[in-house]
């Protein structure tokens, strides 16, 4: 049962404080998007006006200079960045997803000794600093060659992720027992039962920890800071860093037009896939 | 109910909308075309990386085109790598990472940390006998100081950078003050910015008259400075260097360390036309040679003059610190023959003549006196007469150039935290000194039981 | 006793790509930054030993305390807030109240904006005289601070910044919250208790697993803090107030080429993590109620 049922026993008045108290702290929170979006329709001289006038500028939508944005583009190559972002997104999410599937499987589901012993240590792995392993892994690349590269930002992904495979462990341990050992009957192995029977099944999970790879890969900006050379295969996150650092603090509206058009995509996303995120978000904290 | 209804239909909408706004996005994003690739793939690239941004980058272009259009065997292909507070690590992170470029241009003071860790390749290696008398025989010293480490040449300046005073006569007269009458010493002119000084109701400054700031510049003006050139070591808190670090602090206490905090916050660095200088936020203003560039362009009616800092009783006169912008070769460089034409083609080592005009569009300082001695060269200071005062500087015995050490990345930013310290008032000024001496004295040692510099 | 040797094998075979990413991307670079900390590297050329001379002048590197400081206060700020926050406004939140479903949606999107673009408009909006933060302030009768150009502003502006985010936890707390079984409260009311009671003695408990779960993952990332700080050193914020201790760790690495240094750096906050979380795990018993 859900505790909502608490605010049964909430008066009227501590329940309008509540909502009070909601939408006194959503302004603040809503501020900084609006001032992106909204800095990004302004003029250059526009910006740097005080409040009153620039209030006056939200009543005058034809004002809006939507010319900030093809500016922007032209500028920083937008175009490319998201060509490299969406490249490594779908890259990473395959890798990491399959990957992190195939893992949790196994500790889920099969029995091999030191099992309680990998899988604690995969956890204890999520405490431990990347500044550790920052710099040999640097050099474990370069000796490789892939420095300049995609391949030091998507090739881990493939060995599997510990959250995710946390995540997805949980889920396969609620598997009903009954369909896999039906399934051995019928002599069918361990690969077999997995890819057939409970992969189509953990789905919902499996979009979830999509998601997260996702968000995460889109938001990426260390990654691409120590491996990416060529400013071609820049990603958003970087190459939007980048931009700023280039301006000396002017330009602010083709700023936040870039900003903008970063982060759109992954509000839509958000709207699209609200109970995902949210159930998997859920998911992962609550049971522990 | 109708919310029943209207939730699948809601979907409906919201999943349409969504795929339209991502193929609206994706439309949009890859309509707009993006940077050219190269114009002449069959030759030899050769590239180069640059810090310039904004219409600087748009002159490094044109030069690059230049370079591009008089010969061909090589296509230099530039990158602009913003000057944030770590693109040295971009280089590095190249360098070491075995994906460097070919030449890259930096004015950060790196020659003698990276030649140390041998990431640099020996200019001597790539010239001719007869290139290496010519440049030895035309540099003027401080760009040999520049470039020079335990004797090799380990980056070829193209231009120097000094400093010098900028000022608005209009605002002189508007005071009651005679322009033509610029105050000899620092104490004078620091009194003559008060009275330019305008606030408005809020006590925030309008209009700032004359604030002197930047330790590293002024240490030399005080008759101080970080290196002692025939004693070969540091100086540090030498007693002029204190004098003005003490100065610097006072004449901002005297303004109010927040009041000012507030007013340099809101100004934009000022590339070209946004340079406040302009829009007359300040009277009197500190700033590079290559703004004269740029005031013929974006502001050609503006009246101004430029002087060198006057020294404080005890000073230096036609002193402050300078560096360059130099070209550096990696030695994991594929084609270092390319990287040295290249180089060879802006510095006016080939050509002096050709590469004054380069100088001239940048508003740079030329390392070479043979090109600063072109015909080029020459109409171009006579019509720009506040331009001779920086060449003036540029001769100057008193002009400072970086200490050649290895580890002058970590003093360069040390000054730079004791400069901020102090300004802030966090600490006394002898006692931010005295932390600078303790950090670099510590870094010495370090660098000694380390090892550093040994094979 | 084949077919128990193909159980192993057919589990460890599953588990594979994990073990061999463990060893080539975790445990070799744990092993190998332990040795590069007794060496001076700096990549371009072989190491060499130097026995604990890092260490050493570790200890008394003035910079390297102070970023150490400066994170630690951040964790010790920002952490904790976080989580109060969070939790109160996951109750609130709770509350069936008209439009919750909006505010749930308000407050959970900061979250999800990539850290680079929020950076970017938080450096805009504290902007001191033409950012939206002081123009309201000044609308008020308030002058606001240099944000981001005085340390102790600064250091507020990076809190203000990670609370902003805090709608990831918000919707952990709310799970949890739903999961409370109803009957505890229905006896809590029984027994007389009022909201806040209700609160101390039911909510409270049962929400301390997930508190717990996120104050140490919110304190092992809140060490590694780096992002916002880096890009904050473009805009000239005051250095004492951005080189957080993985900032200063990517300087002496990228900047000064100080492998060997940066690897010691490493591991005292290795250190140091592994010290606090365990803190935290040994005092965890007293307030944590692992359920019916």
């Amino acid at each position: 049962m859900t505790a909502a049922g608490d605010s049964l026993r909430l008066s009227g008045r501590q329940r309008a404080l509540t909502h009070l108290t909601l939408l006194v702290l959503a302004v603040p929170l809503m501020l900084p998007f609006l001032s992106m979006v909204s800095t990004s329709l302004k003029s250059d001289a526009q910006v740097f006006e005080a409040p009153e006038p620039g209030f006056a500028w939200l009543t005058a939508p034809w004002r809006w200079r939507w010319q900030n944005y093809p500016d922007a583009l032209r500028t920083v190559p937008l175009g490319d960045y998201l060509h490299n972002t969406l490249l490594l997104c779908a890259t990473t999410v395959a890798g990491a997803v399959i990957s992190s599937a195939v893992i949790a499987y196994g500790f889920a589901r099969l029995e091999f000794r030191g099992k309680g012993a990998w899988f604690f240590l995969m956890l204890s792995t999520m405490a431990l600093p990347s500044q550790v392993t920052m710099i040999p892994v640097f050099a474990l690349f370069r000796w490789l060659g892939w420095y300049g590269t995609f391949l030091p930002l998507i090739v881990p992904s493939f060995f599997g992720v510990p959250f995710y495979v946390f995540l997805l462990t949980q889920f396969y341990r609620t598997l009903p027992l009954e369909l896999a050992e039906a399934a051995r009957i019928d002599g069918a192995g361990e690969w077999r039962i997995f890819w057939q029977i409970a992969l189509p099944l953990s789905k919902p999970a499996l979009v979830t920890c999509a998601l997260f790879q996702f968000l995460g890969t889109w938001n990426d900006f260390f990654g691409p800071l120590l491996y990416l050379n060529d400013p071609s295969k820049y990603t958003l996150a970087y190459g939007l860093q980048q931009f700023m650092a280039s301006l000396y603090g002017g330009k602010w509206p083709q700023l936040m037009a870039g900003a903008t058009l970063f982060t759109l995509p992954i509000v839509l996303l958000f709207f699209f896939a609200q109970k995902t995120f949210v159930r998997g978000i859920a998911t992962s904290g609550s049971k522990n | 109910m109708d919310r029943d209804l209207l939730r699948p239909l809601a979907r409906r909408v919201l999943s349409l909308s969504f795929v339209a706004s991502i193929v609206l996005l994706f439309g949009f994003v890859f309509a707009v075309p993006g940077p050219p690739a190269r114009r002449h793939p069959e030759r030899i690239p050769v590239r180069f990386w640059h810090m310039w941004t904004a219409e600087w980058k748009d002159i490094v272009d044109r030069i690059v085109l230049r370079f591009n259009e008089s010969q061909d065997r090589y296509e230099v292909v530039a990158l602009s790598v913003p000057p944030s507070s770590n693109v040295d690590a971009k280089f590095l992170l190249a360098v070491a990472g075995g994906d460097p470029p070919d030449v890259m241009a930096q004015w950060k003071p790196i020659i003698p940390t990276w030649a140390e860790s041998h990431m640099l390749r020996p200019l001597d290696d790539l010239m001719s006998p007869a290139e290496r008398q010519r440049f030895f025989d035309e540099a003027y010293p401080v760009a040999k100081k520049i470039g020079v480490y335990e004797n090799r040449l380990y980056g070829l300046p193209i231009g120097i950078n000094v400093w010098a005073l900028y000022y608005r006569p209009e605002h002189m007269r508007e005071a009651s003050l005679d322009p033509d009458k610029f105050p000899e010493s620092l104490e004078e002119l620091v009194l003559l910015g008060a009275k330019l000084d305008k606030k408005n109701a809020h006590g925030d400054i309008v209009r700032l008259g004359f604030l002197p700031g930047w330790f590293g510049m002024y240490a030399p003006v005080f008759g101080g400075g970080f290196y002692d050139w025939s004693a070969r070591e540091l100086t540090l808190d030498s007693p002029a260097n204190l004098r003005c670090l003490t100065y610097l602090v006072e004449c901002r206490k005297r303004l109010g360390l927040d009041v000012v905090t507030r007013f340099e916050s809101a100004q934009n660095a000022g590339a070209s036309v946004e340079w406040p200088f302009i829009s007359g936020v300040f009277s009197i203003t500190l700033d590079g040679q290559w703004r004269v560039e740029q005031l013929a362009k974006y502001a050609p009616g503006l009246e101004y003059r430029v002087a060198p800092i006057p020294p404080p009783a005890g000073g230096k006169r036609f002193a402050g610190s300078s560096d360059g912008n130099f070209m550096v070769v990696p030695v994991t460089a594929k084609r270092p023959d390319g990287a040295w034409e290249f180089i060879k083609f802006w510095s006016g080592l080939s050509d002096p003549e050709r590469a004054a005009a380069f100088h001239t569009w940048g508003g740079w300082l030329p390392a070479l006196s043979s090109v600063a001695k072109s015909k080029t060269y020459q109409d171009y200071l006579a019509r720009y007469p506040s331009f001779r005062v920086f060449v003036d500087l540029l001769s100057s015995d008193n002009l400072a150039a970086p200490a050649p050490i290895p580890y002058q990345v970590f003093l360069a930013d040390r000054i730079t935290a004791t400069d901020q310290a102090a300004m802030r008032g966090l600490v006394t000024p002898t006692d931010a000194l005295r932390d600078l001496v303790r950090q670099v004295d510590e870094e010495r040692q370090r660098r000694r039981v380390l090892h550093y510099g040994e094979p | 006793m084949r077919k128990e040797l193909r159980r192993q094998l057919t589990g460890y075979a599953f588990v594979s790509p994990w073990l061999v990413g463990f060893v080539v991307f975790t445990l070799y670079p744990f092993l190998a930054s332990i040795y590069f900390s007794l060496t001076r590297y700096d990549i371009v050329t072989p190491p060499r030993f130097v026995g604990l001379a890092n260490y050493r002048f570790l200890a008394h590197d003035a910079v390297m305390w102070h970023a150490l400081l400066l994170t630690f206060e951040y964790a010790l700020v920002a952490v904790p807030l976080g989580i109060v926050v969070g939790v109160a406004i996951a109750l609130l939140l709770n509350v069936e109240v008209r439009g919750v479903g909006i505010y749930r949606t308000i407050f959970y999107l900061p979250s999800i904006v990539p850290t680079v673009a929020s950076t970017l408009v938080f450096i805009w909006i504290l902007n001191p005289q033409i950012g939206l933060v002081n123009d309201l302030l000044g609308l008020v009768g308030i002058v606001g601070p240099a944000w981001l150009k005085e340390p102790g502003w600064t250091f507020v502006s990076l809190v203000l910044m990670s609370l902003w985010g805090v709608g990831g936890s918000i919707v952990v707390y709310l799970a949890a919250l739903k999961d409370i079984p109803f009957f505890l409260y229905e006896a809590a009311v029984i027994d007389g208790a009022g909201v806040l009671s209700r609160l101390r003695h039911v909510t409270l408990p049962l929400l301390s697993p997930v508190i717990f779960f996120n104050l140490v993952m919110g304190v092992i990332s809140a060490f590694q803090y780096f992002t916002q700080a880096y890009m904050l050193q473009d805009q000239l914020a005051p250095e004492e107030a951005t080189r957080f201790y993985a900032v200063y760790l990517f300087e002496r690495s990228w900047r000064y080429l100080d492998m060997g240094y940066a690897s010691a750096m490493a591991w005292v906050l290795f250190l140091v993590i592994v010290v606090v979380t365990g803190l935290i795990f040994r005092t965890h018993r007293r307030w944590v109620h692992y359920g019916s």
